[in-house]
């Protein structure tokens, strides 16, 4: 009987006899309690406790088979749930892969994509068409792929839609400020013409060379416009302009133009497609300097040549910049420089600087603001060299026709019989003809006034005041590239003479010498002399 | 004085008038110029001259009119008297009124003193 409960389970040997101890214990103190007492109880008691041991061992192989079932179900649900958390570590890596690719998918359309497309639509393409050609990752969804293009194209439909209105009002400013421009121009011709009108009249004149002023105030205005708005300032000039002509415009165009002081000039031109993007420029430096100086003081402006064409400088007595704010107005003529907005315009000296930008940046000048040895501040432009040509031999005879043809035929006559022509020696000589016949001004004489070849040429000569007005530009356009000397040279025979190395006639023989001077110049030289 | 003139947007100069005067309309001289006062220059033209300025005294080294300045340098005759007063206040040049036609003798005195002379 002590077998019957044998474990059924022989892989757990020692948990199957446990249950056995209870039973052997129970019938061993059976036994000895039936051995001990009194023979007439022993039978009862014998019974009693059989039966006692054996409920005892039931109970026991029952409490072991729960037991054993317990462990059983117990291992079934760790397996079951080792199994569900592997399963959950799968989705999880899944689920993180795909947040993954969907992390950079934004981060491409964030950082590539959006300023590709941006960039594309500025370019002038449609946003239909960029948006159908950027793809996505395959890593992601097709949900979040579409959504990422709903995103793209709504994106782009928005700047597209931006663009277009800002080109539409660009247009607008621009076609308002060409008709502007028309009208000042019209208004501006007729106001020359009053004033050769009523130029005997100094009330009426006076009257009229205010209303020109500020025709040409307008003027500006208009041309401001029109360079923001992404177009050329008004006029064309199809002639070189003389340097000193194109300062003395940019000054004409300013407000406070009586404070400019025009020191010395370089002798050159401004090609023609330059000329009013120059006068432009400077005029609203000019405004600048003028504006941001005390009334009393005035503004000097210089151009000189430098190796890579002609500095233009122009300097205020006001109380300068400080290095932050000049740095902030610098880095503004950059940016001006890389594009601009006109909803960005504030104040209006920002309106000049931006235009004074955009004009470096199409024309290539280069614009730098320095501290000035007057305190304010010293505006340097710097014309490049392919802007610039010599000036135009003569000038003077352009501006006026019969200016060197009569008085210089006169002093001829008179020289010999007056002293008044000795005082000065060109007089002596015979004045050169142009092909045409016209006379011909030599350049860079001791007596004459080096600057009296930068007066413009001009057409406001009146018909009929003499038969060279007719061909007086096609001669000047004949010859000032053949004859100009080279820049640069003058300051060589000053310097030759300064240093007394080669005095009186022997100048233009060291000049031949010197290193930088090309063999060009004969020509000038042999006129010289 | 002008003649007709093409409405291009090519002609000109970008100066304008009153630049070359610095906004002065009439003329500031001492004693009154007009339009047939004779000027004459002093001296040979300076380096540091305007250009205008220089060109007058270039042109009076015989004596010319205001009228014909103007004429010779396409200029309004206000502006050329703005720039003659200039250089008459620096002494480059120097006005000569015209000979008033009451000072001259008169032409019956003229007329009787050379048929004197003839008689001699």
């Amino acid at each position: 009987m002590v077998r019957v409960g044998s474990p059924p389970d022989p892989p757990r040997p020692a948990a199957g006899v446990a249950w056995l101890l209870p039973a052997v214990f129970s019938l061993a103190c059976s036994v000895a309690a039936v051995v001990m007492v009194d023979a007439d109880v022993r039978v009862p008691l014998g019974v009693g406790l059989a039966v006692a041991t054996v409920a005892v061992a039931a109970a026991c192989a029952e409490a072991s088979r729960r037991g054993r079932r317990i462990r059983g179900l117990r291992a079934q649900r760790d397996a079951a749930v080792a199994e569900q958390h592997s399963q959950r570590d799968a989705e999880a890596a899944a689920l993180r892969r795909r947040l993954a690719a969907q992390e950079a998918a934004l981060l491409q359309l964030t950082e590539e994509m959006l300023p590709k497309t941006i960039l594309r639509l500025q370019q002038g393409e449609s946003a239909r068409e960029i948006v159908h050609e950027l793809g996505g990752s395959p890593d992601i969804s097709p949900e979040f792929a579409a959504a990422q293009r709903t995103v793209l194209r709504s994106v782009a439909e928005a700047v597209e839609a931006e663009e277009g209105m800002r080109d539409s009002a660009q247009r607008a400013f621009v076609n308002i400020a060409r008709r502007v421009q028309a009208i000042v121009h019209q208004q501006a011709t007729d106001l020359r013409e009053m004033e050769e009108r009523h130029g005997a009249t100094p009330d009426v004149f006076g009257d009229l060379l205010r209303l020109d002023h500020g025709t040409a105030l307008i003027g500006r205005l208009a041309d401001s416009i029109a360079v923001l708005g992404g177009a050329r300032p008004g006029r064309q000039w199809q002639n070189n302009v003389a340097l000193y002509s194109v300062l003395r415009g940019a000054i004409s165009r300013i407000t406070d133009y009586p404070r400019v002081e025009l020191a010395s000039v370089a002798e050159v031109a401004v090609v023609g497609s330059s000329v009013e993007p120059l006068i432009h420029a400077l005029a609203e430096l000019l405004d600048n300097a003028t504006r941001y100086s005390p009334p009393k003081t005035l503004v000097r402006v210089t151009a000189s040549e430098v190796q890579s064409g002609v500095a233009i400088e122009i300097e205020d007595g006001g109380i300068g910049l400080a290095e932050e704010a000049r740095r902030r107005v610098e880095r503004l003529l950059e940016e001006a420089s890389a594009g601009l907005d006109l909803t960005d315009l504030g104040e209006s000296p920002r309106l000049g600087l931006a235009v004074v930008g955009r004009l470096a940046q199409q024309q290539g000048f280069r614009v730098s603001l320095r501290p000035s040895a007057y305190g304010g501040v010293r505006a340097i432009l710097i014309v490049p060299t392919e802007l610039l040509t010599s000036a135009p031999i003569s000038v003077v005879t352009g501006a006026a026709p019969g200016l060197d043809a009569l008085p210089a035929a006169r002093t001829r006559t008179l020289s010999s019989g007056t002293t008044r022509g000795a005082a000065s020696p060109k007089d002596d000589e015979p004045m050169e003809r142009t092909p045409n016949g016209l006379p011909q001004r030599r350049r860079r004489t001791s007596a004459g006034p080096p600057r009296l070849a930068s007066v413009p040429p001009s057409p406001r000569t009146p018909a009929g005041t003499g038969p060279a007005t007719a061909s007086a530009p096609a001669g000047q356009r004949g010859t000032d590239t053949a004859d100009a000397p080279e820049p640069g040279l003058w300051l060589a025979a000053f310097q030759d003479a300064v240093s007394g190395e080669s005095p009186g006639s022997g100048t233009a023989d060291s000049r031949g010498q010197h290193p930088d001077s090309p063999p060009q110049n004969t020509p000038a030289k042999e006129g010289e002399r | 004085m002008s003649g007709p003139r093409r409405l291009d947007w090519d002609e000109g100069s970008p100066e304008r008038l009153y630049v070359l005067t610095g906004g002065r309309s009439g003329s500031t001289a001492r004693e009154p110029l007009d339009l047939v006062t004779l000027i004459v220059s002093r001296s040979a033209p300076d380096p540091g001259l305007q250009p205008e300025h220089a060109a007058i005294v270039r042109m009076c080294e015989y004596p010319l009119s205001v009228a014909e300045i103007s004429a010779y340098l396409a200029l309004p005759a206000s502006v050329v008297m703005v720039l003659l007063s200039d250089l008459l206040s620096q002494r480059r040049v120097e006005a000569r009124p015209p000979i008033p036609a009451a000072s001259l003798p008169d032409a019956v005195l003229l007329e009787a003193v050379m048929h004197g002379l003839r008689k001699l």
